[in-house]
């Protein structure tokens, strides 16, 4: 289908703003009266807070007030409620925010801080799930029964579980006795930092007139105020939350992070904004993490590839809150399927407290995690039954007529991973594989991936869209702007839908709370297919308000009426017609009485029966999903053992490629975040608990030198629930790139890693002991 | 001690006042406002507050304030003139090479400078300066691109 408006590479509208340095981040903000705070962490990962002496530091220069954890009821999470802003009685992980400083500059704030003493009395650390599910490890939240969860979290009373997942589809584990075949192995995709360039920060303001402003680098302004108000016992509509330019999210910025610490800082000096603002150790140490997933994998198949069961444990080290980490967990248990059909699942995840930064979202969301454990067991499968991995997977890929583990039936309009897995067949096998020779081993490495987006049932997006007396249109909506180009989006599919030129759209710039409508957050690469489809109801709407006012006006039926974006006019003759310019603040007629509506409409969109786990744990729990395959073409150093990915190809059924240039971009990106996990990304922690690389130095993320050369290719096989066909695209580039490289390693080098990310080291290694086997 | 500099910042002179011990970032978006000038990071990695410093593309959280004294000295504010943008930033625009935009202006200071020092260095020239710099959104293809565009544009 040609569209006039989609398909087109539109410049983002926030572009110049960017490049002269204009835009506005929050670190940017400058509030008069703003003060500063700093936060103590603890010298321990996990201990009891014997004593805290402030005195010292409120003698410091510029010190208005020290403040503590103590006495602190506040409990929020908006799955379970698990965390606190400040430590009460006990830290829990290395970067819990313990006692802060509130001064005049950031410097004084934290000269002060080092004069905080803190008597502790530690406890055993646990730093791996598998450490605290120990039978004889204490527990990291003695009051974990007491905490309010929803209905579908299930913390285990008496463990370190702060929640169980199970799914059995078919027989379950009985389904193995069908199996010819039967390979397992554990994988593990370690805890990692989102690492946007700009770190997390907030600013609070609790005013005299009871009324709370925060302004904060999140995502979700909406869950911020919903747990604002509830901590501070004041209605939802008193708090307003502010969301400026976004440096990058990756997931890390969504869920309530930072805000409830400064709230709480700011709450003992009532009518003083009190900023800030992450260091990079900070945000490593102290926001949320990603990953740290274990996958345990059990495949049973038939001789002839047919895949007839799975079973899967996750183990998810979910940190030492839970909140923002129990759907990771979710997703990952029921997405290990891959894109595949199996006819018996048995899938249980466990997610674990751990005394670690809390794990949040990480683009990607439980579906990089596992999957990578699905497409390294589909190589060593198809060794196991001596076929090719690729014709394996084509025999078992999930299209119309087939059942994921959800019991979710799908349809030819979910998309063809067949079609993309050919494109990247041909990209990476389409030419001979160049042999090794004195310098290099080389390999060629392929995944099939899938993703769902992961939301909430009750997850919405909404749209408020009004036409200008100029026929221009203004739109304004609550999705948060990270960087991935949703404010293009909302103008191309408000173009498409209005039939108007996107130069004549002007879409919203910063959230507010108090003027966005209502959005749950900008998760689940949900936008374009939430946020479009909303735009385009909003669109409906507004074009009936233009087509009743044209029906006064023009003396007959509503329904009698075309719109082409500029007029209104008769079906039959489309001479009779009139301006939207007369119509969108209703018609004035000639002796000026006025009829008709304003032309501004409303909308939200959700998706269609998206619900809870039933008690197989099935259901509707994807509803959307979006299929690729990835593929690389590596090389690997013998002298060093350092791995160089040359060529990364990348396919995706899009349903409808809204803005080639940007969505290019997205893949571009996203393979790269794949590329940092598979070769170089792992937050480091010791026995103890520290963070051991909380600096970009440290924690190396990829650079233009790392950088592979892509092929990027999208099918479009429209989708019938987003705008114009279209579905989402923003975490699936992430997906199957760590499996298509350690695949691609294997076939250089023979060696199977599991682990991420695999570094020249294990390269080493592992050729050590290849030449001690071969002797 | 205090120490009085002057210098010239978007080709405006200026006297200020630094405390020892500030950094030129902390003098550039606090005391001036120029806040096109983002951080990062802790230490040096980042380069995202990189500036021009008599012609040099210099990291402005690891210089210390009193340096600039005497200096002639760019941020991105000073990088376009009204509503002319930069070519480098014109390019880097129509490539897709700002997603989230918080590296640009660090990114674009630096290819200024190296352009203006040497208007035709060569592509590895080119991938080094970049190099420098972390972008963990676009996976720097469009940066490249762009860089490259707006080098054959200059050079006319
Ligand atoms: S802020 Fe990162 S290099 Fe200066
Ligand atoms: S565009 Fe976001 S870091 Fe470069």
């Amino acid at each position: 289908m040609t569209y006039k408006y989609l398909g087109k590479s539109y410049i983002r509208p926030d572009a110049i703003a960017k490049a002269t340095g204009k835009a506005i981040f929050l670190d940017d903000i400058r509030i008069p009266g703003m003060l500063y705070a700093a936060i103590l962490r603890p010298k321990f990962a996990h201990a009891i807070i014997v004593e805290i002496d402030t005195s010292e530091a409120e003698k410091m220069p510029g010190v208005l007030n020290v403040v503590t954890g103590q006495d602190c009821k506040i409990h929020y999470g908006d799955n379970i409620s698990d965390f606190v802003p400040m430590a009460v009685d006990r830290v829990r992980h290395i970067g819990e925010p313990v006692a802060a400083v509130i001064a005049d500059t950031p410097f004084h704030a934290k000269e002060a801080l080092e004069k905080i003493k803190v008597v502790y009395d530690p406890l055993p650390v646990y730093v791996d799930a598998k450490e605290s599910l120990h039978e004889n490890s204490i527990l990291i939240h003695p009051d974990l029964t007491d905490y309010w969860h929803l209905p579908t979290i299930h913390p285990e009373p008496g463990t370190n579980i702060a929640h169980k997942y199970q799914l059995v589809k078919g027989s379950g584990e009985k389904g193995f006795d069908e199996a010819d075949v039967v390979i397992e192995h554990e994988f593990n995709y370690p805890l990692a930092s989102c690492a946007a360039l700009e770190p997390h920060g907030a600013i609070a303001w609790f005013k005299e007139d009871h009324t709370i402003e925060i302004w904060s680098s999140s995502i979700c302004p909406f869950i911020i105020r919903d747990e604002i108000a509830k901590s501070y016992g004041i209605p939802v509509s008193d708090v307003r939350i502010h969301i400026p330019e976004l440096g990058g999210c990756f997931g890390y910025k969504s869920d309530v992070t930072v805000e409830e610490t400064i709230a709480w800082i700011a709450s003992f000096v009532p009518g003083k904004p009190i900023k800030w603002v992450a260091s990079r150790q900070e945000d490593i140490t102290s926001t949320l993490l990603g990953h740290g997933i274990r996958t345990v994998m059990k495949i049973g198949a038939k001789k002839d590839g047919e895949l007839v069961a799975l079973k899967t444990t996750i183990y998810h080290s979910t940190g030492a809150y839970s909140d923002t980490g129990v759907n990771v967990m979710m997703a990952a248990t029921h997405n290990s399927t891959g894109p595949y059909e199996f006819k018996h699942c048995d899938l249980t995840g466990y997610s674990v407290y751990t005394n670690t930064p809390p794990v949040g979202a990480f683009r990607g969301y439980g579906h990089a995690e596992p999957q990578f454990a699905t497409e390294r067991m589909m190589d060593i499968l198809a060794r196991a039954i001596n076929m090719s991995p690729l014709e394996l997977r084509m025999k078992n890929y999930l299209k119309e007529g087939k059942v994921n583990s959800l019991g979710e039936h799908m349809w030819e309009s979910n998309g063809s991973v067949e079609k993309c897995a050919d494109i990247v067949d041909n990209a990476i096998y389409g030419h001979e594989q160049v042999k090794e020779d004195d310098n290099y081993y080389y390999g060629r490495g392929f995944a099939a991936l899938m993703k769902s987006p992961k939301g909430a049932p009750f997850s919405t997006k909404g749209c408020y869209m009004k036409m200008n007396i100029d026929g221009s249109v203004s739109i304004n909506m609550g999705g948060a702007e990270v960087g991935q180009g949703l404010r293009t989006v909302v103008q191309q599919v408000a173009a498409e839908a209005l039939q108007i030129p996107p130069e004549k759209i002007r879409v919203y710039t910063e959230l507010d709370t108090q003027f966005s409508p209502y959005e749950w957050q900008t998760i689940g690469s949900m936008f374009t297919m939430q946020g479009g489809r909303a735009i385009v109801r909003a669109a409906k709407k507004l074009i009936q308000i233009l087509k009743r006012t044209a029906a006064q006006v023009l003396k007959t039926d509503v329904d009698y009426l075309e719109y082409d974006g500029e007029n209104v006019y008769l079906r039959n003759d489309p001479s009779v017609k009139i301006s939207v310019k007369e119509l969108n603040r209703g018609y004035i007629t000639e002796d000026g009485i006025t009829v008709g509506e304003v032309a501004q409409a409303v909308s939200d969109a959700r998706l269609p029966r998206y619900s809870n786990p039933d008690k197989n744990g099935q259901g509707n729990l994807g509803v959307t999903y979006t299929f690729g395959a990835q593929g690389a073409e590596i090389r690997i150093e013998k002298k060093t053992g350092k791995v160089i990915v040359d060529h990364i190809a990348s396919a995706f059924d899009v349903g409808t490629v809204v803005n080639p240039l940007q969505i290019r971009g997205t893949v571009l990106g996203g393979v790269i975040i794949g590329l940092g996990a598979a070769l170089y990304e792992k937050v480091e922690i010791d026995d103890a608990g520290n963070i051991t690389n909380p600096h970009y130095f440290q924690y190396h993320i990829p650079t233009l030198k790392e950088a592979p050369r892509q092929t990027i290719e999208f099918v479009e096989t429209p989708d019938p629930i987003g705008p114009f066909g279209a579905r989402g695209i923003g975490e699936h580039p992430v997906i199957g790139v760590a499996p298509a490289i350690l695949n691609a390693i294997f076939e250089a080098i023979g060696v199977d890693f599991y682990d991420l990310p695999v570094t020249p080291e294990k390269i080493r290694a592992a050729m050590e002991t290849r030449k001690e086997n071969v002797k | 001690m205090n120490k009085t500099i002057t210098f010239t910042i978007n080709g405006q002179q200026q006297t200020l006042e630094v405390e020892p011990g500030t950094m030129l970032i902390d003098l550039i978006r606090d005391q001036l406002n120029l806040t096109g000038t983002k951080r990062g990071c802790d230490n040096a990695t980042c380069g995202s507050c990189v500036i021009i410093m008599d012609g040099k593309a210099v990291k402005s959280c690891s210089m210390p304030s009193e340096k600039a004294d005497q200096k002639n000295i760019f941020t991105i504010e000073g990088i376009s003139k009204g509503m002319h943008l930069h070519v480098i930033q014109q390019e880097l625009i129509q490539s897709g090479a700002i997603q989230c935009g918080f590296c640009t202006p660090g990114i674009v200071n630096e290819l200024v400078a190296l352009f203006d020092q040497k208007p035709n260095c060569s592509e590895t020239e080119i991938i080094t300066a970049i190099n420098k710099h972390l972008c963990r959104c676009t996976g720097y293809e469009p940066i490249l691109e762009g860089t490259l565009k707006a080098q054959k544009k200059l050079l006319g």
